[in-house]
């Protein structure tokens, strides 16, 4: 940092194949060189209001008024996201930088790639040969585990948690690297042997940790199957099983990243286009399978088969 | 649909009969001629601490919040299902009766019209727990008697609900029983195997919820422990945690008799003696004996 410099560092990373600038350094997000006709995304420090003028409440915590939306963490930040291009945040007292850096990364994010109009799955993604495979389900169902062990058989990781897909020219669906590090939990670490590659906590006092991806994609690769985990309750066994179109329909829709805001946020009829568009390259299948790390390996063979004889 | 609109707490310490009476309720609703699937229950109701409900309307990852920072969101988030439904919406709840760290009670104030007390004869509850838990009855023993005692704490992983303080057996029938935020009606899992239809009936006229005796028989046959437990057999069930034993067992009064030791009775009944005097349960022979000869420090004052 040169002498005499009054504007605060500004951190440069691509996220979802986004250029951020950012006056917060982002934990776990990897940086990247500026682009040269400037950011896409801007985060600043500043203030933000406690409500928004003309705002309705979307949840106990946040409230949404056009392309605005504000968001509160309880003891960290106030978030206003803007137009799909600005997030700007306001550090509860005591609370610091740290503290808000993944609220920025992980919610806000999210938030803003609805405003911008993508699908945003809330899943993880990985590829092999400039072709990738989602992983949906709800949070604590394994999906950043049973990424990181497909990682370990060969496959490159491209998101986490927030997986941003959109149309290429083609019309066909494909899957931004999300620029940031998978973050798993202690318990995980431990059990899929990847303590060499943990990383900072994403908060303090959590045990969930950055963990550094063997091999990460720089491009976007083409979606070609979305799988939505489930667990097989006894009797029920494992199995892959393909969704037909409404019932695929409705599962994208129920596994977009927070889905009161793509409620809120994107029209239907466009929605439902993407949905169409996404499901006529990459078919959707439920993945019932049992809980348990014990099961991993088996788990990552059956699911790299059934993906690989897609292609065919 | 002839009810009084708002929440409707279905609290109990786990493993005491919530889970039937929900089916029950299901079941009721629905006023079909075949029972209802049991794995499909959530339409109206769900779970207080659900942390999908929880994250949906939030939009955070609990996983990143420190439990008391989740507690202190908790309460707008029933009060705005209060606010939003037309219907009654019964919730169940494992979670203690308890403030919040700004001193508001956790599960929102105003936010529910009353609540059911679901309670059963620890003994019992220790056993079912055990079974429920993969845990020896040790274990289920210390859940219960440690008045700190919560389920999903670890932050290892990610735990499948949020947090809930259950303050031990005692404590959390004490919760309950002793706010005064909410009207509660005591149900007893006793009373509830005992006679359904009345002990059904009186929670549903005590809520407010008006249902003719043909249709609370007729819930009450669809949700027959045979029925749970073909349909378990059948197609599993979702709230079952255990890989090895079926969630719903015998569901037997008095259980507990072929399945404790005598230092695990007196261990529970040491702890818990004036609830369960307060509660109706008879101590065991061994432990009555021993209250009067005083080596329980007068706890049997409390059973008059």
């Amino acid at each position: 940092m040169g002498e005499g410099t009054s504007k605060p560092p500004v951190h440069s990373y691509r996220i979802s194949g986004l250029a951020v600038a950012s006056q917060l350094e982002l934990l776990g997000a990897i940086d990247a060189p500026a682009n040269d006709d400037g950011p896409d995304i801007t985060v600043r420090l500043q203030t933000a209001p406690e409500t928004l003028e003309g705002g309705v409440a979307g949840g106990p915590n946040w409230e949404i008024a056009g392309e605005r939306v504000l968001l509160r963490v309880p003891r960290v930040a106030r978030f206003l996201i803007e137009g799909g291009r600005h997030i700007g945040v306001e550090l509860e007292p005591g609370a610091t930088a740290r503290d808000a850096s993944i609220f920025v990364l992980g919610v806000s994010f999210g938030i803003l790639l609805h405003q911008r109009g993508a699908m945003v799955l809330h899943g993880a993604a990985v590829a092999r040969d400039g072709r990738a495979l989602a992983i949906c389900g709800a949070s604590g169902d394994g999906k950043s585990t049973l990424a990181t062990a497909l990682c370990r058989e060969g496959f490159e990781f491209v998101a986490d948690d927030i997986c941003a897909v959109s149309l290429d020219e083609a019309r066909r669906p494909v899957v931004w690297p999300d620029g940031r590090q998978l973050k798993l939990w202690r318990e995980a670490i431990e059990r899929l042997d990847v303590a060499a590659r943990q990383g900072a906590a994403v908060r303090e006092g959590i045990e969930k940790y950055f963990i550094g991806a063997p091999a990460s994609v720089l491009a976007a690769p083409r979606l070609t199957a979305v799988y939505v985990l489930g667990e097989a309750r006894p009797p029920e066994p494992e199995a892959i099983l393909p969704l037909n179109l409404p019932d695929a329909m409705r599962a994208l829709d129920l596994q977009a990243y927070r889905p009161a805001i793509r409620a809120r946020i994107g029209s239907k009829p466009h929605n439902l286009a993407q949905s169409a568009a996404v499901l006529s390259h990459a078919p959707a299948f439920r993945f019932v399978r049992p809980r348990g790390f014990e099961h991993m390996d088996r788990l990552v063979a059956t699911l790299a088969a059934h993906w690989e004889a897609l292609r065919r | 649909m002839s009810e009084a609109p708002g929440i409707v707490w279905l609290a109990s310490f786990p493993k005491s009969g919530n889970t039937w009476f929900r089916i029950f309720l299901a079941n009721l609703a629905a006023g079909r001629d075949k029972p209802a699937d049991i794995n499909d229950l959530d339409e109206r109701g769900g779970i207080a601490s659900s942390r999908h409900e929880f994250e949906a309307a939030t939009l955070l990852d609990s996983g990143l919040l420190p439990h008391s920072d989740i507690d202190r969101l908790r309460p707008r988030i029933y009060e705005r299902i209060a606010a939003d439904t037309k219907a009654q919406r019964w919730i169940k709840v494992h979670d203690a009766y308890t403030l919040t760290d700004g001193g508001e009670p956790m599960l929102g104030l105003g936010a529910a019209r009353a609540a059911i007390y679901v309670v059963r004869d620890p003994r019992d509850v220790a056993v079912s727990l055990a079974h429920h838990n993969t845990t020896t009855i040790d274990e289920a023993i210390e859940l219960m008697n440690q008045p700190d005692s919560a389920l999903c704490r670890g932050r290892r992983g990610q735990p499948p609900q949020l947090r809930q303080k259950l303050l031990g057996w005692s404590g959390h029938a004490a919760s309950w029983l002793e706010q005064t935020d909410v009207r509660v009606h005591l149900m007893r899992y006793e009373d509830m195997r005992a006679d359904p239809h009345r002990a059904f009936g009186a929670a549903l006229a005590f809520a407010d919820r008006a249902a003719s005796d043909e249709d609370i028989a007729r819930a009450i046959r669809h949700a027959d422990f045979a029925e749970l437990q073909r349909q378990e057999r059948e197609r599993g069930f979702t709230e079952r945690l255990s890989r090895s034993s079926p969630f719903f067992r015998a569901g037997e009064v008095g259980g507990w008799r072929g399945e404790l030791t005598r230092d695990q009775v007196a261990t529970l009944e040491r702890a818990h003696m004036p609830m369960m005097g307060r509660l109706g349960y008879d101590l065991s022979e061994t432990t009555a004996e021993a209250a009067v000869e005083g080596a329980y420090g007068g706890g049997i004052v409390a059973l008059s």
